[in-house]
C-alpha cells in the first residue's frame, strides 16, 4: 500500500505537468486519502486502539 | 515566498534521501508518509506558483501540512516514550530526531501559508510579486520534485515491494 501512496503521487506530478490539472488534483486526492489510512493501519494495536497507554502524564 | 518554501522543501526531502542512501538509514513506515505528506506539500506549492487566479494549492498544501503534523507528532510521542521493545532507531540532526524536525517544517508551514494567507489573500489584483516569476525559476524546480519523487517511489518499490514496509533492508535485493 506504500507503493500505491508514491505511486499515485507520482502520477499526479507527471499528470500536472502535463497539463491535465484537474485529473493530477483527483490523483494528489487519491494519495491523500491511501495516506491517511495507512497512518491509520500502521499506528492501530490489536491490544490498545490507537491509544498510547505508556505515556502517562 | 513560494519558491523559497518550494526550495526548502525540495531540500529537506534530498537531505532525507541522502540519510537513507549515504548513511543507510533506512525510513520506517510513518517516515515514509511523511515524505509523501512533504510531496504533497510541494504538489499544492507548484500549483499555486502556476495558478494565478486561484488559491487551490494554498488550500493542497495545508492540507497535506496538517497531515504532515498529525503523523509528525504522533511518531514524536512514539519517540519520547517508547513502547517496550519498540525504541527509535535513527540519528539525530542538531539534537533533535527527525520526527521532531517534521514537527516544526510542518508547523513552519502551517504558519507560512497562513501568513501569505493573511498578507497577500486579498484579490489577486493584489501584487505578491510572485505572478512576476517566470516559468524558467519555477519549472526546473518543479521537475526536480517530480525526480525525487519518482526516486522515493522507485525506493519504496525496492524496500517493501507490493508488502508493508517493517523492513530493516531491501527486500528486493535480500
Amino acid at each position: 500500500m506504500m507503493a500505491a501512496v508514491f505511486a499515485t503521487l507520482l502520477l499526479a506530478f507527471v499528470l500536472d505537468l502535463a497539463g491535465l490539472s484537474r485529473l493530477a488534483v483527483s490523483c494528489l486526492l487519491v494519495s491523500l486519502a491511501l495516506c491517511a489510512g495507512l497512518f491509520l493501519w500502521e499506528v492501530y494495536s490489536p491490544d490498545y486502539g490507537f491509544r498510547m497507554p505508556w505515556l502517562q502524564l | 515566498m513560494l519558491l523559497a518554501m518550494l526550495a526548502v522543501l525540495a531540500a529537506i526531502l534530498t537531505a532525507a534521501m541522502a540519510m537513507q542512501y549515504v548513511l543507510g538509514e533506512i525510513p520506517c513506515p510513518l517516515c515514509l508518509l511523511q515524505r509523501a505528506a512533504m510531496f504533497g506539500c510541494c504538489f499544492g506549492l507548484i500549483q499555486e506558483l502556476r495558478l494565478r487566479e486561484s488559491e487551490r494549492g494554498t488550500g493542497l498544501a495545508l492540507i497535506f501540512a496538517l497531515l504532515l503534523l498529525v503523523i509528525s507528532v504522533r511518531q514524536t510521542l512514539l519517540d519520547i516514550y517508547p513502547r517496550p521493545g519498540h525504541d527509535y532507531i535513527g540519528s539525530a540532526v542538531l539534537g533533535l530526531h527527525l520526527p521532531v524536525w517534521s514537527v516544526i517544517i510542518a508547523m513552519a508551514l502551517l504558519l507560512g501559508l497562513g501568513v501569505r494567507l493573511a498578507l497577500f489573500g486579498g484579490g489577486r489584483t493584489t501584487k505578491t510579486g510572485e505572478e512576476a516569476l517566470p516559468r524558467a525559476l519555477v519549472q526546473p524546480l518543479a521537475i526536480y520534485v517530480v525526480v525525487i519523487c519518482a526516486i522515493n517511489f522507485l525506493s519504496v518499490l525496492a524496500q517493501c515491494g507490493l508488502d508493508q514496509c517493517h523492513t530493516f533492508g531491501y527486500r528486493l535485493f535480500q
